[in-house]
């Protein structure tokens, strides 16, 4: 591997070679063109105080495909400026060999020189960190990073199109920049490069990083970055200088208190920060714009007083945690289920079963194989008891599945529907199968409580059934019943008296008996059938004994249409 | 024939395919529902049957007081007066009820929430009710001990649920007894079975 534990190194110039062939002659010149904008001086000072060779491209906004390509060594930039390399002593990039040529001589020298940590990004932008077992590691480039992330994807066995990178960087590192901004200004300001190149046109940490490796890890696995929900995220970390924030903060609560304005944001903010967690680099950066909010409430004098400036000498690089996942996948449907002893979800009393298996683990093991996430969520519009049947149309599900390694295509998700409707017992079927974004968590939702639900029983009558009967039930439409907490539920429900709807009745013969029968019913969602067929010792009412005048009982409970839009087609 | 709900833009291929689609949706539904009556019983058993397990406690505290207990599989006991209880044999039956007995009125508590909290706790021997006949009155006591969940306050415009189904519709009240309690008290209590037998039903 072409990078370094504690002893520098070679490079492996092959691979070097290879990817650093995106920044062409051209790009080369004007790299060297813009360096040769730069003031000398400033760039001189800057290097003396410690701050690495990208942080001062950055900083003076030279941007380029030059920064993926191979390291940088100040001697370049003093090769270039024309000007002996005193910084040599000061500052060494960890001992590279670089491509250009001009500066390799004085790159020699560079080795005897104990490596520093550049005083603004503390090594990020040289590509030094602790990994997560501690130890010092030094990629010397971006491109050698690069391929130690790709190796990490490849590791987790991910297949992906595209990706979306994140960084995120301690508030240290802010505070840093802030800091020699100030001392820029104080000794600069009244240049003419400063202001009209300086700070306005500076990149962040942030995105220098992105931008010098994104598109070696693009080559390395032939992908495509920006928006996607496969996230590499890099977490970068600093214990120590988060002690300097806790006192630097301190300094600030005093004179917190004559100011207006970021009080709660800020101290909601103090916590994390003291803590030693970085701010994180997603769309809401409260943090970062925490910190730059109390850069703007403190005066240049009162910050410069308490973050002294060069700032202490760093000893320590960061720690980084690279992972790589992807975001939830959503898979909708609809499921039915044949089996009087099948649960909707998994359930388990005192490490016993009950029933033979459940939906839940039936679509969301098989989707999950197909998927080879790490673990999955099921979702459904509703629920059935496990003796009853769900038939029709079937009812709506969501499967979550985290941390898929494969997005199945279209094909593959029919593959995993047979498969499921195949299945030996045949115990449930699956519909419409499909991968849903974020919205069909809303569609599930969305008036689940106002749908309505059809049902069949299978009812028994403690007389014959008489013509005049089926009028009656017939005729009765937007019944309103009430129901009490049924008994089978009061242990753990609140005991209430809730009214619903029963929008309409039909009963239908069954030849060759003349006390059963199958009721039809379309009932508001949220009724409890069964009670409402048998009273539930009159808790229930009206009830179906009730109208019948006589004793009733319910033998099965079938559900035949749940009344929702969502997922009802392939 | 149902109707397609599509959008008209639909092929006219689809809209068949969907329709038959339906159509065999409905077949098979129809074949599922309807059963085989030969699998169904002559007289299927009672809610109270599939649900409970019924108990009978005789001559609670007074001799004739007999009283049943149907306890469900979650925990909950539904007490009532079983069909030998002495109210029965008084001329016209049972013809009040009262729930304002002890040191309150039982049908006016309410008890909210999943843990029940603002439940009462009662002893075995605690009064529930007043049940009156023409001639007499007789005190209905929990039976179990534990919280009072609910009354049956129909009894007070119904009082003659006791006297059509006392086993169901005139039930008393429901009662959460600890598991502990529970265990303790179902040693005094009699089955069905035993309880016919010693009634003589």
């Amino acid at each position: 591997m072409p990078d370094e534990t504690e002893a520098p190194q070679v490079l492996n110039d092959q691979e070097e070679a290879h990817i650093s062939s995106d920044a062409g002659d051209d790009e080369k010149q004007v790299f060297s063109d813009a360096v040769r904008q730069l003031p000398p001086h400033a760039v001189k000072d800057l290097l003396s105080v410690g701050v690495c060779t990208r942080c001062i491209l950055r900083l003076f906004g030279i941007r380029g495909k030059i920064y993926p390509s191979s390291s940088l060594s100040p001697s370049i930039l003093c090769a270039v400026l024309g000007e002996p390399t005193n910084a040599d002593k000061h500052m060494v990039e960890n001992g590279v060999q670089t491509n250009e040529g001009s500066g390799s001589h004085h790159a020699s020298k560079e080795l005897d020189v104990e490596p520093v940590f550049c005083s603004i990004c503390l090594g990020i932008l040289q590509f030094i960190y602790r990994d997560d077992k501690g130890m010092l590691v030094k990629k010397n480039s971006a491109n050698n990073l690069a391929a130690s992330i790709a190796e990490l994807v490849k590791r987790e066995g991910h297949h992906i199109d595209n990706f979306s990178l994140e960084v995120s960087i301690p508030p240290i590192v802010l505070e840093n920049e802030h800091a020699v901004w100030l001392y820029m200004k104080r000794k600069y300001g009244s240049e003419c490069w400063f202001g009209e190149k300086f700070h306005s046109d500076h990149i962040s940490a942030k995105d220098a990083l992105k931008n010098s490796i994104a598109s070696p890890i693009e080559t390395l696995l032939d992908v495509q970055s920006g928006l996607s929900s496969f996230r590499i995220r890099l977490t970068y970390s600093h214990t120590k200088a988060s002690k300097m924030i806790q006192n630097f903060i301190q300094g600030i609560e005093g004179c917190k208190r004559r100011k207006q304005g970021t009080d709660d944001v800020f101290n909601t903010v103090d916590g994390s920060v003291v803590a030693g967690v970085e701010c994180p680099d997603f769309s809401s950066s409260e943090a970062d714009a925490v910190i730059q909010g109390s850069f703007n409430a403190l005066q240049d004098h009162e910050y410069s007083e308490r973050f002294k400036f060069p700032p202490e000498k760093v000893n320590e690089p960061c720690c980084l945690t690279s992972l790589c996942y992807r975001t939830p996948i959503y898979f909708g449907g609809r499921y039915l289920k044949y089996s009087r002893n099948v649960s909707q979800t998994r359930w388990i009393i005192d490490d016993e079963r009950m029933g033979e298996a459940s939906v839940e683990e039936i679509l969301g093991s098989n989707i999950l194989s197909m998927c080879q996430g790490d673990n999955y969520k099921f979702h459904a519009a509703g629920r059935e008891d496990i003796d009853v049947r769900m038939l029709g149309s079937g009812r709506p599900f969501l499967v979550e599945i985290q941390n898929a390694r494969h997005v199945p295509s279209e094909a593959f998700i029919k593959e995993i529907e047979v498969k499921i409707n195949n299945l030996e017992n045949k115990l449930v079927r699956v519909k419409n199968l499909k991968v849903v974004g974020s919205q069909g968590w809303t569609l599930m939702r969305e008036g689940e409580a106002e749908k309505q639900k059809q049902y069949t029983a299978l009812v028994w009558i403690s007389r014959q059934l008489e013509d005049a009967d089926m009028q009656t039930v017939s005729s009765l439409k937007e019944m309103r019943i009430l129901q009490r907490t049924p008994i089978r539920v009061l242990h753990r429900r609140s005991p209430l008296e809730r009214e619903k709807i029963i929008h309409w009745m039909k009963i239908e013969r069954i030849a060759g008996s003349s006390q059963y029968f199958l009721l039809h019913l379309c009932t508001q969602a949220g009724t409890y059938i069964k009670e409402f067929v048998h009273g539930d010792l009159g808790r229930t009412h009206p009830s179906i004994g009730s109208i019948l005048g006589c004793r009733v009982e319910i033998l099965q409970l079938d559900v035949t249409d749940v009344k929702m839009d969502c997922f009802l087609t392939e | 024939m149902m109707e397609d709900h599509r959008s008209a833009d639909e092929t006219n291929e689809n809209s068949v395919k969907t329709s038959q689609q339906e159509r065999e949706q409905e077949e098979e539904l129809q074949r599922l529902l309807v059963p085989d009556i030969h699998d169904l019983p002559l007289t299927p058993p009672s809610a109270v049957q599939s649900n409970f397990v019924s108990y009978f406690a005789p001559d609670f505290i007074k001799p004739g007081h007999d009283q049943y207990v149907y306890r469900h599989a979650n925990g909950l006991c539904v007490i009532g007066l079983a069909p030998t209880h002495v109210a029965f044999k008084d001329e016209g039956g049972v013809t009040a009820v009262d729930f304002n007995v002890g040191k309150s009125d039982r049908s006016g508590m309410k008890v909210t929430g999943k843990r029940k909290k603002n439940a009462q706790h009662f002893e075995s021997n605690t009064a529930l009710c007043k049940v009156c006949t023409k001639d007499a009155s007789y005190i209905v006591r929990c039976c179990v001990k534990g919280s009072l969940l609910e009354v049956n306050d129909r009894l007070i415009k119904q009082p003659g649920l006791l006297n059509s189904s006392s086993d169901r519709e005139g039930y008393i009240a429901i009662i959460m007894p600890k598991p502990a309690d529970w265990l303790k008290f179902k040693v005094s209590l009699l089955g069905l079975e035993e309880y016919k037998k010693l009634r003589e039903v």
